[in-house]
C-alpha cells in the first residue's frame, strides 16, 4: 500500500515538472530573459518567489523554463545511453570472448578519454546545439550501463533458469529479454538516477564550453554554474535550481521503484 | 579464466594505444596553437614559423603521430612545450595528490554507502530507509562546487578546524574527500541496498536462516556479498571518473592533481603535456579494471568468461 | 571473504579518522612571511620567458631591470642610473655600482649584455624576441657603461628596457625553475607550478632589505575560496582577482583594508571590418550608442570600472581626452542604423533589423556582459548570438579572423606604439593583432612616423591624431578602463598600488602588528 502511494508521488512530482516546463510561457509571472540590472540579486520576495539573478531576471520564471531545457536533454540522454548500454552490455556479457572484449576495451578508451577534450572537439566541428549536447553526453554514457549490465549478466548466466530456458531452445534475444532484464532493472535505474543528474550538471558545463544551449536561454545546469560565485551573497540563485534537480531524481526514484513492484510482482 | 585473463593482458596495450591515438588526433585537430602560447602575442609570424619547424609542429600529423610513437616506444614522452619541464616529471609529481584524493574519496564512499546501505535495506521501509534515500538523493543532486564550499564555511570558517584549501596534512585530505566521495556514496548506497533487498528473500539466504546462523551472520556472509558484484563494476567504473574527473573539487581545494595539470595542458594546446596525463590516467584505470575483473571473479565463483 | 573485506574496511575507517587529532592544523606559512592569493598560476619566472600578468609581477620583486616604471607608467631609473639616446638609433646606458645578484657577484654590463643575447638567441625560444627585433648589437664599452645600436629609429625601445637581468651564464632552465638569481629584494625560495612561489627577503639587498620576512603567491583558482581564505586569515593580500559582488560581503564579514584606484587595463568590442554589415561605420557607431556601459559598469562591476574613450588611459601620457565620445543612446543608434540602409522591418517588434555573433570566453562576469549587450542590442534591433568559448578556440578564431563581434581587454599598455600593432593594414594575422582588418592610409601613415619620431611633443600630437581618428571609425568600441582593487590584512603598511597591478611595493610592505600565527 505505502509503495503505490510512492509511487503516485513520484507521478505526481514528475507530471508536475512535466507540466511545469510544457506551460511554462503560462506559469511563469515574468519574462525568463527580461533583464533589469537595477534589481540585480533580489532575494526571494512577493514579486519573484524565488528572486532575480546578477541581471535581475526572475529565477521563478527561469526555472520554469529551464525545465524545458533540463528535462529534455537529461531524459533523450538517460533514455538513449541506456538502450544502448544495455544492447552492447548484454552482449557483451551473453556472448562473452572477443565480442565481449571488443566492448570493453571501447569503454576502455572512452573512460580515459578526457571529456574536455571531447567538448571542445564538439564545439569546434560541429558548434552549439542541443543534439550535440546529447550525442556527446551519450557518447560516454553508455558504458556505465554497459558494464553494470554485463556484470549482472555474467553472474545471471550461470543460474539455473537460465540454463532451464536454453534447454527449452529460447533464442539468446529471447532469454536475455525475458529472464535477464527483469532482473537487472534495479542496477539500471539507479544507474539512470545519477546519469539524470550528471547530464543536467553537465549540461551547464558545456553550455560554458559553447556546446550546449547559449545564453540567455536557461537551463538548470548553467543556473547553477551561473549563481556559483555568488553562493556567499545570494545562496538562492543556486538554490532553486538545485531543488528544481533534486525533485526530479526524486521523482524519477520513486515511480522506478513502483515500477519494479509491480513487475516483480507479475513476474512471480 | 586463465584464457581469458591471458586475452585481457593481450589486449591491454592495444587499449592504451587506443586512447592515446584518439587523444592524439583530437588535440592536434581542435583549433588553438601552442606556439602562440609559447611565444605569446608579440612574436612576429616568421618567429612563429620557425619554432614550429623546430618542434615539427608544421608536419602533417600522421609524421607528427609517428614520431610520437618512436618517443612512446622508448618510453620518452618530451618535453612540456609551455612548462619546458619533462613531461613525465611533470604528471609524476602529480600523481600522489591524485591517488591520495581518490582513494581518500573512495575510501569515504565505501564507508559511508555501506553503513546506510545496510542500514537501509535492513530497516526497510522505515524511517532510517527513507533517511537513507533523502541523502542519496541529495548526494546525486549537490554538485561538487556547491558541496565543497558549503563544507569549507562549515568546517573551516564556523567551526574552524580545518584548513580551507591547499594539500598538507591528513587535515587537508578531509574535505576534498568528502566532497568528491558523496556523489560516488549515494550511488553505492542505493545499489547496496537494492541487491541486498533483491536477495534477502531468495532460498539460499532462507536456508542459510534454516541453518541456524544468525540474522547479522546471514546479511553479512551471504546477502552482503551479492551486492558486491555490482558495486564493484561501479567502483571501477568510479575509479576512472575520480582519477581524471576530479578537475572541479581540485580547482575548490587548490589540491594539486591531474585533473586540473590534463585541463591546463588541454587550454594551452600543450599536446605533449596532455599526452602524459592521459597515459598516466589510462594505465591507472585499465590496471583497476583488470584487477576488478579479477575479484569480480573471485567475488562470484559462478562466473564464467566465454564459452 | 566477506570478514576479510570488513577487517579491510575497519582498518582503512581506523586509517583515516583516527590520525587527524593530531594533525588538524599545520602552520603553512613561515612566520612574518606575507601570503598573497592569485587566480591563475604564473607561468615561468625567468625574465626572458614571463610573459603572463603574474610571473611578470613576481619576476619584477626577483629581477631588477635597467629601467622600471613608476606607479604613473614614467620610466624611472633601476640597474641604470642614467640612461642618453646618443642619436636616434643608439642608447647608452649608465649602470649603478654596487649591485649584487643573489649569489654575491658584482652585476656588471656583462651580465646585461648576457640578458640581452640570450633573448635574441632564437635557440632560447624567449617570447620577448619580437620586440626586440630592432636591436642590432649590444656593446660592453666598461664595466658600468653599455650600448644598444638599433637597426633604425623606433622609439619604444626604452620600453624592452624593463627585461629583468640575470647572470652570466644562466642557462635557460628548463624544468623546475628553482635556482634562478637576480639581483631584487627577494630571492626565489621554492616555485611549485600551479601551486605556489615562495620568496625570501635579500638582507643585502642594495636598496636596503625588505621587511617583510618573506612572500607567499599561493594560486587558489575558485573565486569563493580565495575570499574564505581570507577570511580565514590564511591569505593576506588579493589584488583584482575577487569579484565585485563579494567587496559588500568582505567589508561586512571581515576586517579588511579595502583600496579602488583606477587602473589602465582597457575593455572593449572588436569588430570585423570585413564583415558586410559592420564595414559600415555608422552601425559600429550606432552599437557604441546602443550598448548602455554606465549600467553594466554600475550593476555588474559594482563601479570598478571607469568609461573608456579609448585604449590610453588618462593616466597616460599620449592621452587624448578631446575624441569624438558615445553616451547612451538608443534613439541615436537606430537613426544611425536607418541611415546606414538597416531599417527596423517591424518596428519595436521581435523581427531584428540583422543578426550578429559575439564571441567571449566561458569567464562567468564576461559571459554575463555578453548578456547584457544582447540585450541593449536587442531594444534597438540588432539580434545578439552570444557564443561562450574555451580560451584556446576562442583565440584561434578571433586570430583567424572568423567573428563579428568579440570582448576583450588590453593589460599593461605602456607605449602608444601598440597602435601599430592593433590598427595598421601591415599588422593583419599572422603579422600583427589587427583582427578586424582594419585599413587606412592616414592612420597607417601616422603610425609609421609615431615610431621613427623621439621627440616626445611630436609623437604625443601624432598619437593625439591617431586616437581622434580611431573614437570615429570605432574598429573597437571602447567599453571602459577597470579599476584595481586591493584588499588586504588591516595590519599592512606601505602597500603602494600601481595602476597596471604591479606589486613592486610589496618591497617596501610591512605588518604594523606581529602577525599571529595561522
Amino acid at each position: 500500500m505505502e509503495g503505490k502511494s510512492l509511487f503516485a508521488t513520484g507521478l505526481i512530482i514528475l507530471l508536475l515538472l512535466a507540466g511545469a516546463a510544457a506551460f511554462a510561457p503560462l506559469l511563469a509571472p515574468h519574462n525568463p530573459t527580461e533583464q533589469n540590472l537595477e534589481k540585480d540579486l533580489f532575494p526571494p520576495s512577493r514579486a519573484h518567489l524565488f528572486g532575480t539573478d546578477k541581471l535581475g531576471r526572475d529565477i521563478l520564471g527561469r526555472v520554469l523554463y529551464g525545465a524545458r531545457i533540463s528535462l529534455l536533454v537529461g531524459l533523450s540522454t538517460v533514455a538513449i545511453s541506456c538502450f544502448l548500454g544495455v544492447v552492447l552490455g548484454s552482449l557483451s556479457g551473453y556472448f562473452g570472448g572477443w565480442t565481449d572484449h571488443l566492448i570493453m576495451r571501447l569503454i576502455d578508451v572512452l573512460l580515459a578519454f578526457p571529456g574536455i577534450l571531447l567538448a571542445i572537439a564538439f564545439t569546434a566541428v560541429l558548434g552549439p546545439s542541443l543534439r550535440h549536447v546529447v550525442l556527446a553526453l551519450c557518447l560516454i554514457g553508455w558504458t556505465g550501463y554497459a558494464r553494470l549490465v554485463r556484470g549482472e549478466i555474467l553472474a545471471l548466466r550461470e543460474r539455473e533458469f537460465v540454463h532451464a530456458a536454453e534447454a527449452l531452445g529460447g533464442t539468446p534475444a529471447r532469454i536475455v529479454c525475458r529472464h535477464m532484464v527483469p532482473n537487472l532493472l534495479q542496477p539500471l535505474l539507479i544507474q539512470a538516477t545519477f546519469g539524470m543528474a550528471g547530464a543536467i550538471l553537465a549540461e551547464g558545463s558545456l553550455s560554458f564550453l559553447g556546446l550546449g544551449v547559449q545564453p540567455p536561454t536557461p537551463s538548470w545546469g548553467a543556473m547553477l554554474s551561473e549563481g556559483r560565485q555568488f553562493l556567499l551573497v545570494a545562496p538562492h540563485l543556486t538554490a532553486f535550481p538545485g531543488l528544481a534537480i533534486m525533485l526530479t531524481i526524486l521523482g524519477l526514484n520513486l515511480v522506478g521503484d513502483g515500477l519494479r513492484d509491480r513487475l516483480e510482482k507479475r513476474g512471480k | 579464466m586463465k584464457r581469458y585473463l591471458s586475452q585481457r593482458l593481450l589486449l591491454f596495450f592495444p587499449s592504451l594505444l587506443g586512447v592515446l591515438t584518439l587523444v592524439f588526433f583530437f588535440i592536434h585537430l581542435v583549433p588553438g596553437d601552442p606556439v602562440e602560447v609559447m611565444l605569446g602575442e608579440s612574436a612576429s609570424a616568421s618567429h612563429k614559423e620557425a619554432l614550429r619547424r623546430e618542434l615539427g609542429l608544421n608536419e602533417p600529423v600522421w609524421m607528427q603521430y609517428l614520431g610520437f610513437l618512436k618517443g612512446l616506444a622508448v618510453g620518452d614522452l618530451g618535453r612540456s612545450l609551455y612548462h619546458q619541464g619533462k613531461v613525465m616529471d611533470l604528471v609524476l609529481a602529480r600523481f600522489p595528490a591524485t591517488l591520495e584524493l581518490t582513494l581518500a574519496a573512495m575510501a569515504v564512499a565505501i564507508l559511508c554507502a555501506f553503513s546506510l546501505g545496510i542500514l537501509a535495506a535492513w530497516k526497510h521501509r522505515t524511517w532510517v530507509d527513507r533517511c537513507a534515500l533523502f541523502f542519496s538523493l541529495l548526494g546525486l543532486a549537490m554538485p561538487n562546487f556547491w558541496l565543497g564550499p558549503l563544507l569549507i564555511i562549515a568546517f573551516s570558517i564556523e567551526f574552524g578546524f580545518l584548513p580551507v584549501s591547499g594539500r598538507g596534512g591528513l587535515s587537508h585530505l578531509i574535505l576534498p574527500a568528502l566532497t568528491l566521495g558523496t556523489a560516488m556514496a549515494a550511488l553505492l548506497t542505493r545499489m547496496i541496498r537494492s541487491s541486498l533487498l533483491d536477495v534477502i528473500h531468495e532460498d539460499y539466504i532462507q536456508s542459510a536462516r534454516a541453518k541456524g546462523l544468525s540474522e547479522l551472520a546471514v546479511w553479512l556472509k551471504h546477502a552482503l556479498r551479492n551486492s558486491l558484484l555490482p558495486v564493484t563494476t561501479i567502483l571501477g567504473l568510479q575509479f576512472g571518473s575520480l582519477l581524471a574527473g576530479a578537475v572541479i573539487t581540485e580547482t575548490i581545494f587548490t589540491w594539486p592533481g591531474i585533473g586540473r595539470l590534463t585541463i591546463q595542458a588541454i587550454q594551452t594546446r600543450d599536446y605533449p603535456l596532455v599526452q602524459g596525463c592521459v597515459l598516466v590516467i589510462a594505465v591507472c584505470y585499465l590496471v583497476v579494471n583488470l584487477f576488478i575483473d579479477i575479484l569480480c571473479r573471485v567475488i562470484d565463483p559462478r562466473i564464467s568468461y566465454g564459452r | 571473504m566477506v570478514k576479510k573485506s570488513k577487517q579491510y574496511i575497519l582498518r582503512a575507517f581506523v586509517c583515516l579518522w583516527i590520525p587527524l587529532a593530531g594533525c588538524l592544523s599545520q602552520p603553512q606559512t613561515p612566520p612574518g612571511y606575507l601570503v598573497v592569493g592569485l587566480e591563475s598560476s604564473p607561468g615561468r619566472l625567468d625574465p626572458r620567458y614571463a610573459t603572463d600578468a603574474n610571473s611578470v609581477r613576481i619576476g619584477a620583486l626577483v629581477f631588477n631591470s635597467l629601467v622600471r616604471a613608476d606607479e604613473n607608467s614614467r620610466l624611472q631609473p633601476d640597474l641604470a642610473e642614467r640612461w642618453e639616446a646618443v642619436d636616434e638609433r643608439t642608447y647608452l646606458f649608465h649602470l649603478r655600482n654596487g649591485v649584487t645578484f643573489h649569489n654575491g657577484k658584482p652585476l656588471t654590463a656583462a651580465d646585461v649584455k648576457y640578458t640581452y643575447d640570450s633573448v635574441l638567441d632564437p635557440a632560447t625560444r624567449s617570447p620577448k624576441r619580437g620586440p626586440l627585433q630592432t636591436v642590432e648589437a649590444v656593446e660592453i664599452l666598461g664595466r658600468y657603461l653599455i650600448r644598444f645600436r638599433l637597426t633604425a629609429p623606433h622609439a619604444p625601445f626604452l620600453e624592452n628596457a624593463t627585461l629583468g637581468i640575470v647572470p652570466v651564464g644562466s642557462p635557460p632552465v628548463r624544468g623546475l625553475e628553482v635556482n634562478l638569481i637576480g639581483s631584487g629584494p627577494f630571492t626565489l625560495e621554492e616555485h611549485v607550478p600551479g601551486e605556489k612561489v615562495v620568496l625570501k627577503s635579500n638582507p643585502v639587498y642594495w636598496e636596503g632589505p625588505p621587511q617583510i620576512a618573506g612572500i607567499v603567491f599561493r594560486v587558489i583558482p575558485d573565486a569563493i575560496v580565495r575570499v574564505l581564505e581570507f577570511k580565514k586569515g590564511t591569505v593576506d593580500f588579493v589584488q583584482n582577482d575577487i569579484e565585485p559582488d563579494m567587496l559588500p560581503w568582505l567589508e561586512s564579514h571581515t576586517d579588511a583594508a579595502v583600496k579602488i584606484d583606477q587602473g589602465t587595463t582597457f575593455q572593449y568590442i572588436g569588430t570585423n571590418l570585413d564583415h558586410p554589415v559592420l564595414r559600415l561605420r555608422e552601425v559600429r557607431q550606432a552599437i557604441a550608442h546602443a550598448v548602455d556601459r554606465e549600467a553594466v559598469i554600475r550593476h555588474l562591476l559594482k563601479g570598478l570600472g571607469t568609461g573608456a574613450t579609448g585604449l590610453l588611459s588618462p593616466a597616460h601620457w599620449a592621452y587624448e581626452p578631446r575624441v569624438p565620445q558615445y553616451r547612451f543612446d538608443p534613439e541615436q543608434a537606430k537613426r544611425l542604423l536607418d541611415q546606414a540602409g538597416f531599417p527596423d522591418p517591424d518596428g519595436d517588434g521581435p523581427l531584428p533589423r540583422f543578426t550578429l555573433s559575439y564571441k567571449t570566453t566561458t569567464l562567468d562576469l564576461r559571459r554575463r556582459i555578453a548578456e547584457a549587450f544582447k540585450e541593449h542590442l536587442r531594444r534597438v534591433g540588432i539580434e545578439l548570438e552570444v557564443r561562450t568559448y574555451e580560451w584556446g578556440t576562442f583565440y584561434e578564431d578571433i586570430k583567424k579572423g572568423n567573428f563579428h563581434l568579440y570582448s576583450l581587454a588590453w593589460v599593461g599598455v605602456t607605449d602608444p606604439d601598440i597602435y601599430y600593432n592593433l590598427f595598421h593594414s601591415d599588422s593583419f594575422p599572422p603579422n600583427g593583432d589587427n583582427r578586424g582588418r582594419y585599413r587606412n592610409r592616414e592612420t597607417d601613415a601616422l603610425l609609421e612616423r609615431g615610431r621613427r619620431s623621439l621627440v616626445s611633443a611630436e609623437r604625443k600630437r601624432i598619437y593625439s591624431q591617431v586616437q581622434h581618428i580611431l573614437a570615429r571609425d570605432l574598429p573597437y568600441i571602447p567599453l571602459w578602463w577597470t579599476k584595481n582593487v586591493v584588499v588586504m590584512n588591516p595590519t599592512i603598511r606601505g602597500f603602494i598600488p600601481y595602476p597596471d597591478g604591479e606589486l613592486i611595493s610589496l618591497k617596501k610592505a610591512s605588518f604594523s602588528a606581529a602577525k599571529p600565527p595561522v
